[in-house]
């Protein structure tokens, strides 16, 4: 990651010629690379042109053309749009493309994700088991020829339910229930997964030769998925020597719900209420992005009240994870759930504004294509709506804001437990792929809001927060910077926001017309750069929706960030890097 | 009636009435802690059972009798069952030395409020103590489960870690008494005009702290930590032999609170507890409650050590410190007055 | 010791300790009998956040704890002669006191070599 001597403005087809090709399909862009060039394309990609950041890699099964395609974008870290490269292989057979784990951590886990659902193979990766399903499972879920127990059909509305509208449990009518069987002689109950095993196998080293090996005796212990502070159904397996950690690896999917494959069912503007399930802690965040990814293939224009009331709701939104966020910590540093009911007194406000205004605390399915769904209320708990919200931005969150701060932040014990430890080199973070306060805080100043302005962040006056340690203390500072200026980002907001006017780009609708193409909307969420791919082929439904789901990549270096701290640690660490399973898993 | 036959029978009956205050004094512990720490954090706590939650403590021990006891596969049947009785007995036995109140003659006859009026007082609460290690260890042992395991060894480890700098915190106030009977300390008390927490402030805050550490309470809830270890030593047990560890802490919270005041805070002293002694049990309760207080006070607002920084404490600073405390203080004794 | 004190002082102990352990030996019986027996096999697992356990739990512990239980008694029986050398310390006359003050300096500072070799070493950090 040497930054280029000179700035390379050859076009990437003229630098491999014959390997790298333009994307012509229609309302497509970036660069078709043949899959034997791949690594040195990207080395090239990440050395010479750049681009050190690899947002997010995501498969998409074209089934029509027979073909698999696997979509990178890779982002500068001095900002800018981001670079979309593709590489294509067969659906049949055993398809394989090169691994880019050797050029980006960051890809390991995407690449993991991209196997498990598409069965495609990364020659070269690490690790590459399946990671959402189980070992086991069979069939690829997000291939388009994959029917999922209980099908009905390929998307939504369902005929057999609309416009009639009959309710039936729908396991007693489709055709597809023989679809619920075992194999010869199972028995689900005496079921026993071999995936585990070859995960434990993996960390006793038994696939080092046997001189690599080393005799001692440390041992394998499972934290999660019943756990009571992994932050919901997460496991991670860890092998100790006594108290010190020796390796880790997290294990995941126990939340899968195959959202994406539910989100190429739905229509569009029918994903918007499955955003707010994903990192369920920043509803507001996950519809903004959405909504921008399909507004850029749509080209609706929002309007400005929209716009204003859009920011508003995403930074109180930042505000209430952040609390939440910091509160968990120091509860995973062993205070008795005290600073987070402090903390969470303040979120409450901020989710009765929610209510309000979406109608819902944290479900808020506020946003659509084109502008928000409601304007705000008149009035807010017997009081007029602005001026709780001002009295909330101006007065009660800074002092909550300083509460914290003389009680918290120069507190012994947080201080002894938290510098110092999981430490995230800037260098292995932007590799990593790491994003949010967990790369803020690596001292990386790198925001989606100044990167890569969307919305009218550019016209808004605030810093991008960064701290130079990278751990954990630093990043639980970073998020209390990060508060401080999203109340900056809301008194402008409040400020400047015209006191009337449309809400919505023309009418609102039920199904969009949307264009042909391929579009990567890409919001800073409280957690990270929360991506949304999408691909329309014309139809009501997307043809593939993916999402970047920022705590998932985030848990890339978990392992790398608890090698050699003690076992407390490890619960600290993942508080740090705040995560959220439905996020995670999906 | 023999002397010995009265011995036993009055000891019996302050034995029965010490067993039952500390059973009731366990209960509502566990009431205070959760409407304090509720108070804390801006919330309630129980008020559904009873006039402001007040037979919740109750609900909960029905509750625990009524629930399944489980014994994971694995265990060591014999030593499963024996962890907690070995743990729960000490807790019981403890306070059987400290007296509370002085002496009360009434009609000739003089009513003693302690149930044993031993001369090596300080020892014995130093080794009934130490016993209480014996039923974590176990428990954590014979539960032949990971966690149970780990919180096992993370307890005893601290627990003799602190052991030293708890016992030496303890000299202080036999070196001014020049006595090891908890009686003699709290008259020495009396004869000198001035609690000995004022003579030895290092000494009393190094036995708070230590005693803490002992108890396995926050900031220093290494073993039953439940942000890494789930719960610990316990993490086996269900019903009331579970209970029986939530027990043995919240008695043994008691009981240090008996000790530190005892030692350090004048034990029963108070205005006119000579004229009637009785008065001394409400000095002497007055003063455990606020001792009771504080930690709970402490759990509510501060977090956890980390386990090596915890043993770091212990040995690079409590042990030294304390040592040099009592030295200073012997040659102050020696030297000066 | 005399026969006194073993009945004056000693026997209400005793007697104490019979009555907790009656009563800690009811409570285990009664919340063995009282509650339900519903076991099944994943219930009596032992518990490893909802995973069957990979290997036993007894097996080998880390050198460290042992380490930690050697340092104790070496330093234990430092805190058992400061016992009852604390209460002798001025009951005999000040010379004595200042004889016994010197003989305890020079203990304390041939165990604090000892401690110093310990810290040095590293014994005390917890790696």
């Amino acid at each position: 990651m040497v930054a280029p001597s000179k700035p390379i403005t050859q076009d990437l087809t003229e630098r491999f010629p014959g390997a790298v090709s333009k994307d012509t399909r229609p309302g497509y862009e970036g660069y078709i690379v043949s899959a034997n060039k791949l690594t040195e394309v990207a080395t090239a990609i990440r050395d010479e042109y750049g681009y050190e950041y690899l947002a997010s890699v995501t498969g998409v099964d074209y089934i029509a053309d027979g073909k698999l395609e696997v979509v990178y974008h890779a982002s500068k870290m001095s900002g800018g749009a981001s670079l979309n490269f593709k590489v294509q292989a067969p659906r049949d057979g055993e398809p394989e493309i090169p691994s880019l784990v050797g050029v980006w951590q960051g890809a390991d886990f995407q690449e993991r994700e991209v196997y498990d659902l598409y069965g495609l193979r990364f020659s070269g990766h690490p690790d590459l088991r399946r990671i959402l399903m189980w070992e086991e499972f069979e069939g690829w879920p997000m291939r388009k020829d994959w029917k999922e127990v209980y099908y009905e059909q390929d998307a939504k509305p369902f005929k057999t339910r609309w416009p009639e509208g009959s309710v039936y449990r729908i396991e007693e009518k489709n055709r597809f229930n023989k679809n619920v069987r075992y194999p010869k002689g199972f028995d689900p109950r005496s079921f026993k997964s071999d995936g585990d095993e070859k995960l434990y196998a993996l960390m006793r080293g038994e696939h080092l030769p046997e001189h690599q090996r080393i005799n001692t005796d440390e041992i394998i212990v499972n934290m999660g998925p019943q756990h009571p502070s992994t932050h919901g159904v997460f496991r991670v397996v860890v092998k100790l020597d006594g108290e010190s950690v020796v390796d880790l690896k997290p294990v995941m999917g126990y939340l899968h719900r195959n959202h994406e494959k539910i989100g190429e069912r739905n229509t569009w503007l029918m994903n918007m209420p499955y955003t707010d399930r994903l990192d369920y802690l920043s509803g507001m965040g996950n519809n903004h992005g959405y909504a921008l990814a399909v507004e850029k293939l749509i080209g609706s224009k929002v309007p400005e009240r929209a716009e204003y009331l859009r920011v508003l709701m995403v930074e109180l939104n930042r505000i209430a994870n952040h609390l939440w966020a910091i509160g968990f910590l120091i509860n995973d540093l062993g205070a008795f759930q005290t600073p987070m009911l402090y903390l969470a007194k303040q979120r409450e406000l901020i989710l009765d504004i929610f209510e309000a205004t979406a109608g819902s605390r944290m479900m808020c399915n506020y946003m659509r294509f084109g502008g928000v769904v409601r304007d705000l209320p008149s009035r807010i708990r017997d009081e007029d709506t602005l001026d709780f919200i001002t009295d909330l931005v101006a007065e009660r969150l800074p002092a909550a804001l300083d509460e914290i701060e003389t009680l918290l932040t120069f507190n012994e014990i947080i201080r002894t437990r938290s510098i110092g430890v999981g430490v995230l080199p800037a260098k292995q973070a932007i590799n990593g792929s790491a994003a949010g306060p967990l790369l803020r805080a690596s001292g990386v100043p790198y925001d989606l809001r100044r990167a890569d302005p969307y919305s009218i962040y550019d016209r808004l006056d605030f810093k991008v927060c960064t701290r130079p340690n990278g751990d954990v203390y630093d990043r639980y500072l970073v998020r209390i910077d990060e508060m401080r200026e999203s109340i900056k980002i809301l008194k402008q907001v409040l400020r400047d926001m015209p006191a009337s006017g449309a809400i919505m780009d023309g009418e609102s609708k039920y199904t969009h017309k949307v264009p042909n193409g391929e579009s990567y909307g890409r919001v800073e969420n409280p957690k990270g750069e929360l991506g949304y791919y999408v691909v329309s082929n014309g139809a009501p439904n997307p043809y593939r929706y993916h999402v970047r789901a920022p705590s998932f990549i985030n848990l890339t270096m978990l392992g790398d960030l608890c090698k050699g701290h003690k076992v407390a640690d490890i619960v600290v660490i993942l508080g740090s890097i705040d995560i959220v399973l439905g996020e995670v898993d999906r | 009636m023999n002397e010995v036959t009265v011995i036993i029978i009055d000891a019996a009956i302050k034995a029965a009435v010490m067993a039952l205050v500390l059973l009731t004094g366990f209960a509502y512990m566990t009431y205070a802690e959760r409407k304090v720490i509720a108070g804390i954090q801006v919330r309630r706590g129980p008020n559904r059972i009873g006039p402001l939650g007040l037979l919740q403590p109750a609900a909960d021990g029905v509750k625990l009798f009524l629930k399944e006891d489980m014994m994971p596969t694995g265990a060591d049947k014999l030593m499963f069952n024996l962890a907690p009785i070995i743990t729960s007995i000490p807790a019981l036995v403890i306070m059987a030395v400290i007296p509370v109140a002085p002496d009360w003659i009434v009609n000739g006859y003089t009513v003693r409020f302690v149930v044993a009026d031993l001369n090596v007082g300080v020892l014995y609460l130093l080794a009934i103590g130490s016993i209480a290690v014996y039923g974590i260890v176990l428990a954590g042992w014979a539960s032949d489960s990971k966690y149970s395991m780990m919180g096992g060894l993370r307890s005893t480890a601290q627990v003799i870690s602190y052991e030293l700098a708890f016992g030496l915190s303890m000299v202080g106030p036999m070196l001014l008494a020049q006595s090891m009977s908890l009686r003699d300390i709290v008259h020495a008390q009396e004869a000198r005009g001035i609690w000995f927490m004022f003579l030895q402030p290092i000494g009393f805050l190094l036995f708070f702290i230590t005693g803490l550490a002992e108890l396995n309470r926050a900031p220093f809830d290494m073993p039953e930590a439940e942000q890494e270890l789930t719960a610990g030593y316990f993490t086996e047990y269900s019903s009331m032999r579970f209970g029986m560890f939530f027990m043995a802490e919240y008695i043994k919270m008691i009981a240090v609170s008996g000790m530190v005041v005892t030692l350090y805070m004048g034990g029963y002293l108070g205005p006119f507890v000579n004229q009637f002694p009785p008065l001394g049990i409400a000095y002497f309760s007055a003063k455990v409650f606020f001792l009771l207080f504080t930690m709970i006070w402490i759990r509510g607002t501060l977090p956890r050590l980390r386990y090596d920084q915890l043993m770091s404490f212990g040995w690079k600073f409590a042990l030294p410190v304390a040592m040099l405390n009592v030295l200073a203080t012997a040659i102050v004794l020696v030297y000066v007055m | 010791m005399s026969t006194e004190i073993l009945t004056t002082q000693y026997l209400p102990i005793a007697v104490t300790f019979i009555i907790a352990t009656a009563l800690c030996a009811f409570i285990v019986w009664a919340s063995g009998n009282l509650g339900p027996k519903r076991n099944t096999d994943k219930k009596l697992m032992p518990y490893e956040s909802g995973m069957t356990p990979i290997g036993g739990a007894n097996r080998r512990i880390p050198v460290r704890y042992y380490l930690i239980a050697v340092l104790f008694i070496l330093f234990d029986i430092e805190v058992i002669f400061f016992l009852p050398w604390a209460i002798a310390l001025l009951q005999n006359g000040t010379s004595f006191a200042q004889f016994a003050l010197a003989e305890m300096l020079i203990f304390t500072i041939t165990l604090v070599v000892g401690y110093i070799y310990v810290w040095k070493r590293g014994a005390l950090n917890w790696e």
